[in-house]
C-alpha cells in the first residue's frame, strides 16, 4: 500500500511567511532604509491648475539652514532623456511627462522645484520660501467641454485635448436597437478616485561613484519596468542600475506608473553624489499619485420581450488628467471601459466609443479594476433597468443572457475570447449562498414596514494573468505577457526562488513558496522567495493586473519541475534507483516503499562539495538551478457574481450595506486564506467607490480632497462581514490552473451596491446612475422626484 | 507635512502659562488633536506653543454637590466618555461622546481643547450650549451661549485659558435626545442635534451653522414636534461644502430635531 | 533634553520641539515598526501606547512625551515568540501589506485592555480610527474576536 507521502502545499491554509516580520515591526519599508549623508527632498508644487511659469525665485530658499540645493527644470536639463508612452492605437497621443515643470504647469500639485536638505523638516521650511510667478491660463476641468474643438489646450503641440479615441463595433447595432421592443439607457457617471495605499510613495536613490552604478529603492509595483526605463533615461547599462522594491505598503495600481519623483531622485543622486530620498506625505499622495475611474458614459441596451439582449451601445468620455503617463498611457483606463462593457453576456450587436480627454487634473493611471468597475457598473445597471421594465427578476435576466458552458470559447463583442469558466455557476452560487429567495421574502416584509431595503446583483468577467497574445494596451513599450522564475538549490541544500514580480501585500512570498515546495518536494521553510528586485531575474515587470499567481506561479512550476528533474538525476545515482521509483517530499528524496532516503542538504553536498560522490560526466551534467519564462498566452478569465443587500435610511439617506456575498471562479486556489483576503480587500475598496470616495476638483482646478478627512475611505464600521465562495473550475491550457483574483472585488462591488440602492428606492422610480451615491446625491434625487 | 519650527514651553502653573501667552503669536497646546494637524499642514505656524498638559489640577470630574458637575478643562474625552457620574447626571453628554472621533483621539484630546478649538461640527461645543454650561477661565466665567463668536472663533482673549466647565444640574425628569449623522464612523458630524425636554424644550444644532446654535424658534413650538422640526430647518444657516449642501444639512437638522425631540419627550414622560 | 521609557528602555535625547513622537521613535531611536501614514490624524498607522493609552504619535510632539512610558509594536512579542494578538493576526490572515498592522495591533491592545468587546460591532467601532486598505477589516475583526474568546490577554 502506498502511503500518501507528499503533503499538498498548493491549496493549503498555510500561514504567511511574511507575517512574523510585519507583526513585530521588522518589516523593511522605504522609510525604514536610512543611508548616511542622505539629502531629503521637499517639493514646491504648483498651486495653479493651468499656468505659464514666468519666474521662479529660489534665492531665499537656497540660503536657508540645512539646504544643499534648490533644483528646477533648468538645472537638470541634459541629465536625462525623456520618455513618452507609445501605442499602436490610431488617434493616440502620448505626452512627455516633465520631471519638473518647464514652461508651464498643467495641474495643481505638479512639481516645479525640489529642495534638497539635511532633513525633510528643513526641506519643507525652504520649499515654502520659493516664489513662483505664474501667468494663469484657462483651466480645463469638464472633460466633455475639454473635448470641444475650441477648448483651451493643455498640450498645444497635439492640437486637441483628446489624447485617445477608439471604437469597438460588432454587428448592426443601430438597426438592432431601432427594431428592439425594449430599450433602456442613461447617463452614467463614476467620479474620480485615488488608490490610497496606506504607505505613501517614496524613493531613495544611492549612486556609487566608484562603480558608476545606481541603486533605486522604490515603493514600486514594477521594478523591472522602472529599471528598463531608467536605463534609457539615464543612459546607464542595466547591470549598473538596480531597482529594489523593499516591503511595500500596498499599491492597488497606484505604484505601477513611472513617477517623476522617482526619476528625479536618481538624477539628483548622480548629480550630487549623495543618496537622495523623497517620501511622499499624504497631502502629496492625494494630489500626485495616479487617479482613476473618472468616466461619463452614455449607454443604451436593447432586448426582446423575453429579455434577450439585442444590442448595446455606449459613448464614453474618460477624464485622463493632464498627462498620458508612462508606460500605461492615458488609454489604459477609458479603453477598458468599452472593451469590457458587454460583460459576461451574449451581445451580438455592439458599439462602444471612447475618448480619453486631458484636463487640468492629476494624471489618471491604473487603479484596482482599471475601467471594469465602470463598465460593470454601467452594464449591470442596464441589465437591472431592463429587468424592471420587463418585470423580470434580475437573476432571471442574467440567466437568460449569460454565456453558457456550451458556448465557450466565446468571442465577446469587443473581441475578447472567453474560455471555459464558471460564469453561470458563479451567479447561481452567489444566489444560493445568500438564499436569494429568502432574501426577496425578507425584503418584501421590510418594505411592508416602510423600510427601504434593496438587493443588488452584479456579474462580470475579468481577464486576468494576461499573456503575450493580449497586451495590457496595444503597442505599449513593455511586455506584460511573460514572467520569469529562477529556482536554485545552493551548496547547503537551501532553495531560493527568484522572481520578477513584486509582492506588496499579496502574500506571494508564501504562495510562490507553496508552489515551489510542492513541485520540488521541499519543505516550505527551506524556500526563500526573492522578488521586487530588478537584479533577481533577467526580465520581469512586476505585480499588477491580477497577474502574479498566474504568471509567476506558472514560471515557478516550470522552473521547479526542471530543478526536480536534475535532483532526481543525481538522486538516482546516489540512491541507486530509477527516477520512476523515487519521489520527494518534506525536503527528502526517497525510494518509494523503502527506507532509502536523502535530504536536499545531502544531495547538494554530493553534487557541489563531495566531488567523489558522482561520476564526473554526471556532475557536469547536473545543474541544480533553472530559469524559465512562462507565458499564459491568452490569459485567464475570472468570472464572479456579487450580491449586496443594502438599506437606505428614508430620512437621512445614509446607506448601510447589510450583507455581502461573492462567488468567484478563481481556478485552483493556492492558499484559501489569501484568496479570501484578496476578495475582502477588493470589495472594501469597491464599497468605498460606491458610497464614499471621490476626488473633487473645483472649477479653477483646485483639489478639495487633499486630506483623509475629505477623501473618505471606509473604516471597519462601513464594511460589512462578507461571505465568499470560490469555484475552482479547471483550466486545461494553463500550467498551474490558477486564475487571477486581485482586482475582482473592486470590479463587482460598485455595481452590486448601485443595483441594491436602485432596488431599495425602486418605488420612487429613481435612476442610480452616479457613484459614489452619497447621502447628498440621494437626497437630491429623492427631492427632485418629490417636487 | 512637517510643522514649521516653534518654541515650546511646558509651564507648571496657570500663572506661568498666562504670562507666556503674553507673547505675540503664542498658542495653547492642550491635547493637540485638532491643533497638531493644522500645524502639520502649516495652516497655523505659531512661534510659541504653550503646553498646558503639565499644569496640575486641571483633570477632574467632580460633583458640585448641587446636582451638577465640574469638569477640569484638561480632562480627556475618554475620561468623560467613561465617567459613571457623568453618565448618571448628563446621559445626553455621555451619548454624544460615543460619536467623538476614535479611541486614540479620545485618549489624548481634552474637553477644554475641543471647546476652545470651536469646530462648529464638533459635538462638545454644542452640548455645552444644550446643557447651559458655564465656562470658567483664568479671567472670568462665560456662558456657553456667549462663548462662540464664529467658526473656530471664541470669546477667549489671547492670554485667557479655559480652566473648568460647570454643568448646572438638569431638573429631575428631564428627557433627552441626541442624534447625529456622519458619513463615516468617528468623522465630524454632517449634522447633529441634541435636545432636552423638561418644563421646556431646549434644542441645539451642530454642524449646520457657523457656530453651534440654539434653535429657539423650534423650542418655542414644542410640544408640536412636527412644527418644531420644520422651524428648525429655517433657523440654521449651513454652508455648502464637500460633504453636504446647505439644503441637505437643513433637511438633516429637521429630521434629527424631530428624532431628538421624540426621544427627549419619551424620556421626560417616563 | 527629554527622557522617556520606550518598551522598558530609558532613552535621553535632545530634540527639536517640532519633532513628532512618530519621527522621534523612527528616526532618533530607530524603532521603525511605528509607521507614518498621514500625519493628519486620520489613518492610525502611527498608533502607540503612551502612559497606558493608545495615541496617534503623529499628533504628539516628542517633547510632550518627556517622562512618559511608551509601548510600540516592537514591545509586543518577538519573531520567535509572538504575543497572543500577533499570533491571532497571523492565524486569521489579518494583515496583507503590513503597513497599517503596527497601528492595528496597538489599537487592538488598548481595546482589549479597556473594553469587553462583546460584539463584532464593538470591535469594528473600536477599530474605526485605523484605516486598512488591504484586508477589508474582516480578518482583523476575526483575529481580535479570537483573542477575546480565548481570554488570555493581549
Amino acid at each position: 500500500m502506498e502511503i500518501e507521502a507528499r503533503p499538498k502545499m498548493i491549496g493549503a491554509r498555510v500561514q504567511r511567511v511574511e507575517d512574523p516580520r510585519m507583526l513585530t515591526g521588522h518589516g523593511r519599508f522605504i522609510d525604514d532604509i536610512n543611508l548616511p549623508r542622505t539629502l531629503h527632498i521637499a517639493f514646491c508644487r504648483s498651486d495653479h491648475g493651468h499656468a505659464r511659469i514666468a519666474a521662479i525665485d529660489s534665492a531665499e530658499a537656497a540660503g536657508m539652514p540645512g539646504v544643499a540645493a534648490v533644483v528646477t527644470a533648468a538645472d537638470i536639463e541634459g541629465l536625462l532623456q525623456t520618455v513618452r508612452a507609445t501605442s499602436t492605437m490610431a488617434n493616440f497621443h502620448g505626452t512627455e511627462l516633465p520631471v519638473l515643470a518647464m514652461d508651464k504647469v498643467r495641474h495643481v500639485g505638479e512639481p516645479i522645484a525640489a529642495v534638497l536638505a539635511e532633513s525633510r523638516y528643513l526641506a519643507e521650511d525652504a520649499a515654502e520660501r520659493i516664489a513662483v510667478t505664474y501667468e494663469a491660463l484657462p483651466t480645463v476641468i469638464d472633460p466633455a467641454a475639454a473635448a470641444e474643438p475650441d477648448a483651451p489646450l493643455l498640450h498645444e503641440e497635439i492640437g486637441s485635448n483628446v489624447l485617445i479615441e477608439r471604437t469597438f463595433e460588432r454587428g448592426e447595432v443601430d438597426a438592432a436597437m431601432a427594431a428592439a421592443p425594449v430599450r433602456v439607457g442613461g447617463h452614467f457617471r463614476m467620479h474620480r478616485k485615488t488608490p490610497v495605499a496606506m504607505e505613501n510613495r517614496g524613493y531613495l536613490a544611492d549612486y556609487d561613484q566608484g562603480r558608476g552604478s545606481l541603486t533605486l529603492h522604490s515603493t514600486t509595483q514594477v521594478p523591472g519596468i522602472v529599471r528598463d526605463t531608467l536605463v534609457r533615461m539615464l543612459d546607464l547599462p542595466g547591470n549598473r542600475l538596480r531597482v529594489v522594491a523593499p516591503d511595500v505598503g500596498g499599491g492597488f495600481g497606484g505604484k505601477t506608473a513611472l513617477y517623476r519623483e522617482e526619476v528625479l531622485v536618481c538624477v539628483l543622486a548622480r548629480k550630487f553624489g549623495r543618496p537622495v530620498k523623497w517620501l511622499s506625505d499624504r497631502l502629496e499622495d492625494l494630489i500626485s499619485t495616479s487617479q482613476a475611474f473618472d468616466e461619463v458614459v452614455e449607454a443604451e441596451l436593447a432586448c426582446d420581450d423575453e429579455g434577450q439582449i439585442l444590442g448595446l451601445r455606449a459613448d464614453v468620455i474618460g477624464d485622463v488628467g493632464a498627462y498620458s503617463g508612462y508606460p500605461w498611457s492615458a488609454a489604459i483606463e477609458p479603453v477598458q471601459v468599452v472593451s469590457f462593457l458587454p460583460g459576461p453576456y451574449r451581445v451580438e450587436n455592439y458599439r462602444g466609443r471612447v475618448r480619453g480627454v486631458a484636463t487640468s487634473k492629476s494624471p489618471m493611471g491604473a487603479y484596482r479594476g482599471v475601467g471594469r468597475p465602470i463598465s460593470t457598473f454601467v452594464m449591470e445597471r442596464l441589465i437591472d433597468m431592463a429587468a424592471v421594465k420587463l418585470s423580470l427578476d434580475p437573476l432571471e435576466m442574467r440567466r437568460r443572457n449569460m454565456v453558457r458552458a456550451e458556448e465557450f470559447p466565446y468571442k465577446s463583442a469587443s473581441g475578447i475570447v472567453w474560455d471555459r469558466a464558471g460564469f453561470l455557476e458563479c451567479l447561481e452560487t452567489a444566489c444560493d449562498g445568500a438564499d436569494y429567495g429568502a432574501l426577496r421574502r425578507q425584503q418584501a416584509a421590510a418594505r411592508q414596514q416602510g423600510r427601504w431595503v434593496g438587493i443588488g446583483l452584479a456579474s462580470y468577467v475579468e481577464l486576468t494573468g494576461l499573456g503575450s497574445r493580449i497586451a495590457v494596451a496595444p503597442g505599449m513599450p513593455v511586455n506584460t505577457g511573460t514572467e520569469s522564475a529562477t529556482v536554485r538549490i545552493d551548496s547547503t541544500g537551501a532553495v531560493t526562488a527568484y522572481f520578477g514580480i513584486a509582492s506588496h501585500g499579496q502574500g506571494l512570498e508564501t504562495t510562490l513558496a507553496q508552489i515551489v515546495a510542492e513541485e520540488l518536494g521541499a519543505r516550505l521553510q527551506d524556500i526563500e522567495v526573492l522578488h521586487g528586485d530588478s537584479d533577481a531575474v533577467a526580465h520581469g515587470t512586476g505585480t499588477y493586473a491580477s497577474r502574479s499567481a498566474v504568471l509567476a506561479g506558472g514560471a515557478a512550476i516550470v522552473s521547479a519541475r526542471a530543478v526536480r528533474e536534475q535532483v532526481m538525476k543525481a538522486a538516482s545515482h546516489l540512491l541507486e534507483a530509477d527516477a520512476g521509483d523515487m519521489d520527494a517530499a518534506n525536503g527528502e528524496i526517497f525510494v518509494k516503499g523503502t527506507d532509502r532516503r536523502l535530504s536536499f542538504r545531502e544531495l547538494a553536498r554530493a553534487v557541489y562539495t563531495e566531488v567523489n560522490r558522482l561520476p564526473r560526466e554526471l556532475r557536469e551534467d547536473i545543474e541544480l538551478e533553472a530559469s524559465n519564462i512562462y507565458d499564459p498566452y491568452f490569459g485567464t478569465a475570472t468570472p464572479a457574481t456579487h450580491l449586496a443587500v443594502v438599506e437606505v435610511d428614508p430620512e437621512t439617506f445614509g446607506v448601510t450595506v447589510q450583507r455581502y456575498v461573492v462567488a468567484d471562479d478563481c481556478g485552483r486556489i493556492i492558499n484559501p486564506l489569501i484568496a479570501d483576503g484578496q476578495v475582502h480587500g477588493g470589495v472594501a475598496q469597491g464599497i468605498g467607490a460606491a458610497l464614499l470616495e471621490e476626488v473633487v476638483y473645483d472649477d479653477t482646478g483646485q483639489i478639495l480632497t487633499a486630506s483623509l478627512m475629505d477623501y473618505v475611505v471606509p473604516t471597519a464600521v462601513e464594511i460589512p462581514a462578507m461571505e465568499v465562495f470560490h469555484l475552482e473550475t479547471e483550466l486545461p491550457n494553463n500550467i498551474g490552473g490558477f486564475r487571477g483574483l486581485g482586482e475582482g472585488g473592486t470590479i463587482g462591488a460598485p455595481a452590486a451596491i448601485a443595483n441594491a440602492i436602485a432596488d431599495a428606492v425602486g418605488h420612487l422610480n429613481i435612476d442610480i446612475n452616479e457613484l459614489p451615491m452619497t447621502p447628498e446625491r440621494l437626497f437630491r434625487l429623492v427631492s427632485q422626484k418629490e417636487e | 507635512m512637517k510643522p514649521a519650527a516653534f518654541e515650546y514651553l511646558a509651564p507648571v502653573s496657570l500663572a506661568e502659562a498666562v504670562a507666556a501667552l503674553g507673547r505675540d503669536d503664542a498658542k495653547i497646546l492642550a491635547g493637540g488633536q485638532s491643533l497638531v494637524p493644522m500645524l502639520n499642514f502649516r495652516l497655523r505656524a505659531p512661534s510659541l506653543l504653550v503646553d498646558i498638559g503639565r499644569i496640575p489640577g486641571l483633570d477632574y470630574i467632580e460633583d458640585d454637590r448641587a446636582g451638577g458637575l465640574r469638569i477640569g478643562a484638561m480632562t480627556r474625552h475618554h475620561t468623560v466618555e467613561t465617567s459613571d457620574l457623568l453618565r448618571q447626571r448628563f446621559p445626553v453628554l455621555h451619548a454624544a461622546m460615543q460619536y467623538v472621533a476614535h479611541l486614540a483621539i479620545r485618549n489624548k484630546g481634552t474637553i477644554g481643547g475641543s471647546l476652545c478649538h470651536g469646530d462648529p461640527a464638533a459635538e462638545l461645543p454644542g452640548l455645552m450650549l444644550l446643557l447651559d454650561a458655564r465656562l470658567k477661565t483664568t479671567q472670568r466665567t462665560i456662558a456657553a451661549e456667549d462663548f462662540y463668536e464664529g467658526a473656530l472663533d471664541t470669546a477667549l482673549a489671547e492670554d485667557e485659558i479655559l480652566t473648568e466647565i460647570l454643568l448646572p444640574p438638569l431638573p429631575a425628569g428631564t428627557g433627552w435626545g441626541f442624534e447625529e449623522f456622519a458619513r463615516r464612523s468617528g468623522d465630524f458630524a454632517l449634522t447633529a442635534v441634541g435636545a432636552t425636554v423638561g418644563e421646556e424644550a431646549r434644542i441645539v444644532a451642530i454642524g449646520a451653522h457657523e457656530t453651534p446654535l440654539r434653535l429657539r424658534a423650534a423650542e418655542a413650538l414644542f410640544p408640536d414636534i412636527e412644527a418644531a422640526a420644520e422651524a428648525a430647518r429655517e433657523e440654521v444657516s449651513p454652508n455648502d461644502d464637500l460633504h453636504g449642501s446647505a439644503d441637505y444639512r437643513r433637511h438633516l437638522v429637521s429630521v434629527l430635531t424631530r428624532h431628538a425631540l421624540m426621544s427627549a419627550r419619551e424620556g421626560a414622560a417616563s | 533634553m527629554i527622557k522617556l521609557t520606550v518598551n522598558g528602555i530609558v532613552y535621553e535625547r535632545e530634540v527639536e520641539p517640532r519633532l513628532s513622537l512618530a519621527d522621534f521613535l523612527r528616526h532618533e531611536l530607530g524603532l521603525t515598526g511605528t509607521h507614518v501614514g498621514c500625519e493628519q490624524g486620520v489613518c492610525g498607522a502611527c498608533t502607540v501606547i503612551l502612559n497606558g493609552d493608545s495615541v496617534r504619535s503623529c499628533l504628539c510632539f516628542a517633547v510632550q512625551a518627556d517622562g512618559a512610558e511608551i509601548e510600540t509594536v516592537e514591545g509586543l512579542g518577538s519573531i520567535d515568540n509572538l504575543s497572543p494578538l500577533q499570533k491571532s493576526f497571523q492565524e486569521h490572515h489579518a494583515l496583507q501589506c503590513g503597513f497599517c498592522t503596527p497601528g492595528m495591533l496597538m489599537t487592538g491592545v488598548d481595546l482589549l485592555r479597556k473594553y469587553p468587546l462583546a460584539t463584532d460591532e464593538e470591535i469594528r467601532e473600536g477599530l474605526s480610527g485605523n484605516l486598512c486598505r488591504c484586508t477589508g477589516y474582516q480578518h482583523v475583526v476575526r483575529a481580535i474576536r479570537a483573542v477575546v474568546e480565548a481570554g488570555n490577554g493581549d
